[in-house]
């Protein structure tokens, strides 16, 4: 597969110098506390990638597609490294060589939504879209960057985000309750 | 290490603590350094058992072990140069124990400096060793190099605060060395042996670390000098004239440049600049402290020099001195900043000789290099920016390493400060304590007797470190702008 958009940012994956400044604050890493989860981590597997010393497999494409883009790591980096944005060139390409990855993105359960449209509108990526010839709504995952809105204003619970990371609705009120004192 | 081998580990560690996917594999062959080389799984414990249990399955065997912190190591002492297990310790991060009556904090190898230090601000004591790197680095890792960093100068390097330590030996028995004592003579001292023994002598599971009290004042300032040497010379004077400074760091006009580029801090375009800080229970004395190193500055023609008490403009002073190495890779388009040469330590009155050197031996051999660093402790970094893409660009570093590390040797200097041996630095480091390096190799046979920690490391690292490994930048010629 032809990593395109990767290959323009060569250069920029030249200049990492793998200090880990940026796994810092990493929300993934503190998840999985695995260094193939970090943004030095990944960067590493890119210029493997680009290198063509790996073939790109869904484990790694998975891996890339794990992130909220916070942004910490970008503000970490004094070498300038534009993590989020190679990360996100490099899920188009994915998604260009048909992998199919579930990530940290979010999702829609076809049987509980009413194609009410909220989740479209609330989206200030506007990685959500109604489908009105297929009558669904269609999540476009190069935009999506997991901030879990959707699934907060969707009235039916159809819209959901990627259970594992701690961020998801259940997963949060498990947290604050487990911080108030309850189970 | 075949899948017999990896369902063990499973069965040891349990399956989510084990990986052997070609992905991860390739991100834990590489560290801060210049080198790469893949393990052949990667592993996790949780406990000193799980640790054992590792040693345990690996030593007959004779599978090579590589302790992993954070793999911010600059000299690839965690790369895994013969494959094997790389034990990635981050997991084991508790703060066991804070006993403020007998002043020592027991800590879990990979518990983060900077989260130490967090826990225990709120008591007012800090742990003073803390390399620039603070933020990710390990406690083991920090051992294990002996690290060191800005406070050094006043309050040691890391062996200054290690009190005692728990290590797992190659066969998986457990040891305990030092005391929770501030003093101790029972014997050979052999939590100091491990101090920068790079993984290559044990495992170190537990530390015992003494913290000192968080100084009520501290006063930062920042000379700038329009000469690099007299910068040089007033570092000699100031360390000369009995001052109980709490950092000197040095910063050439390439750092400045650099930093600036990268974060936009306004620093002075000037050759150099000193920053320098006393700290104290009593203001005036740190007044007394500070007027001295200013004195010393101004006679070397110092000016500009300003002051702060303000812990938010210390902080903003030396944000840039922190995030350098990293900002160093913005200094010109397509140079890399890579770890080569980079922090030797030099006799105080040599340090301007040497920072003038050092950018003749990089004017030679058509590379960039800065010269800046904990001065204070005697350590003077320095980076080689060159176009990692291009083949004749690395015989360049090859020169320019051999021919500063020749340098530092005749003027009594030492290989390394503080970021290690690992495999760059290898071939001078042989060559400054060749002979002593057969006692070396004795001891490592004492404590490892079939060779599986950290093998390929120290003494016995390749004697050209180009070839030692993989280079981690790949040579690309055919597009390059
Ligand atoms: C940007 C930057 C700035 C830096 N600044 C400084 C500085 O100011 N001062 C300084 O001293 N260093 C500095 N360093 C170097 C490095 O961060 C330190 O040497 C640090 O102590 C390494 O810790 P680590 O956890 O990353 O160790 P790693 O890199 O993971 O490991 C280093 C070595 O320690 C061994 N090791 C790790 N854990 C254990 C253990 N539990 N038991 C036995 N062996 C173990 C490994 O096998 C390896 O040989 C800097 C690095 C970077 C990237
Ligand atoms: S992206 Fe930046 S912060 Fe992260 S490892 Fe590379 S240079 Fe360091
Ligand atoms: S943007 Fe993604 S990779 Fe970067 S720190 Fe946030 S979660 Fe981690
Ligand atoms: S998670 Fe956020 S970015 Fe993704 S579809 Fe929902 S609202 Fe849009």
């Amino acid at each position: 597969m032809e990593f395109k958009r990767l290959k323009e940012w060569k250069d920029k994956l030249h200049v990492c110098i793998r200090c880990g400044y940026c796994y810092e604050h990493c929300h993934i890493f503190k998840i999985t506390n695995w260094e193939s989860d970090t943004p030095r981590g990944k960067l590493i597997l890119l210029y493997a990638l680009l290198h063509e010393e790996i073939e790109p497999t869904d484990y790694m494409a998975n891996k890339i597609f794990e992130c909220f883009n916070c942004g910490r790591c970008d503000a970490s980096c004094s070498a300038k490294v534009p993590v989020t944005d190679i990360f996100t060139d490099v899920r188009a390409d994915f998604i260009d060589g048909g992998f199919d990855v579930k990530g940290t993105l979010s999702h829609i359960n076809e049987d509980l939504c009413s194609k009410c449209g909220i989740c479209v509108s609330i989206c200030k990526y506007e990685a959500r879209t109604l489908d009105k010839e297929q009558n669904k709504i269609i999540i476009d995952k190069v935009k999506c960057r997991s901030c879990g809105g959707c699934e907060a204003a969707c009235p039916s619970g159809a819209a959901y985000i990627e259970e594992g990371y701690m961020v998801s609705e259940k997963e949060l009120l498990e947290q604050v309750q487990c911080y108030l004192g309850g189970k | 290490m075949g899948l017999v081998g990896i369902e063990r580990l499973k069965g040891i560690l349990g399956d989510e603590n084990v990986k052997t996917d070609l992905a991860d594999l390739y991100v834990y062959g590489s560290d801060a350094s210049v080198h790469e080389a893949l393990p052949w799984v990667v592993v996790r414990p949780h406990t000193i058992e799980d640790v054992q249990n590792i040693m345990r399955y690996a030593n007959p065997r004779l599978i090579p072990v590589v302790a992993r912190g954070a793999g911010s190591g600059m000299s690839g002492q965690a790369v895994p140069s013969k494959g094997g297990i790389v034990m990635d310790l981050k997991r084991m991060n508790k703060i066991l124990e804070i006993n403020l009556e007998d002043t020592y904090v027991r800590v879990e190898p990979g518990v983060v400096d900077d989260d130490l230090n967090r826990a225990l601000k709120s008591h007012n004591v800090f742990y003073p060793p803390t390399p620039a790197s603070s933020r990710i680095a390990t406690i083991g890792g920090e051992i294990a190099n002996n690290a060191s960093g800005v406070r050094s100068v006043k309050y040691g390097a890391v062996r200054d605060s290690i009190l005692g330590m728990k290590v797992v030996m190659a066969n998986g028995d457990l040891i305990n060395l030092g005391a929770k004592t501030r003093v101790e003579a029972t014997g050979y001292q052999l939590d100091r042996l491990m101090v920068g023994s790079e993984g290559t002598l044990g495992i170190i599971v537990e530390a015992t670390l003494k913290f000192v009290p968080i100084p009520k004042y501290r006063c930062m300032g920042i000379a700038k000098f329009n000469k690099l040497e007299d910068a040089g010379n007033a570092i000699s004077e100031i360390m000369s004239s009995g001052i109980n400074l709490s950092m000197l760091e040095l910063m050439d006009n390439v750092a400045i440049k650099a930093v600036n580029q990268a974060q936009n801090l306004g620093l002075p375009d000037v050759e150099a600049i000193l920053m320098f800080e006393a700290d104290g229970m009593v203001k005036e004395g740190v007044d007394i402290e500070v007027k001295k190193m200013m004195e010393s500055c101004k006679k070397h023609k110092g000016f500009g020099i300003e002051l702060s008490y303000d812990a938010k403009e210390r902080t903003r002073i030396f944000s840039g001195r922190k995030k350098l190495f990293p900002a160093l890779s913005q200094f010109k388009e397509y140079y890399s900043c890579t770890s080569l040469a980079d922090d030797m330590a030099v006799p105080y009155s040599k340090m301007a000789e040497t920072a003038q050197k050092i950018h003749e031996i990089a004017k030679r051999n058509n590379v960039i290099m800065t010269a800046y660093g904990h001065c204070g402790s005697g350590c003077m970094h320095t980076k080689i920016l060159m176009d990692t893409r291009k083949k004749s660009q690395w015989e360049d570093a090859k020169r320019a390493v051999f021919e500063i590390y020749e340098y530092v040797r005749s003027i009594g200097g030492t290989t390394s400060a503080e970021h290690g041996i690992g495999i760059s630095k290898a071939p001078a480091f042989k060559r400054e304590k060749s002979d002593s390096l057969n006692l070396m190799r004795a001891v490592k046979k004492a404590f490892d007797p079939n060779n599986i920690l950290n093998p390929g490391k120290l003494m016995d690292a390749p004697d050209d470190w180009v070839t030692a490994t993989s280079l981690r930048y790949r040579l690309d010629e055919k597009d390059m702008k």
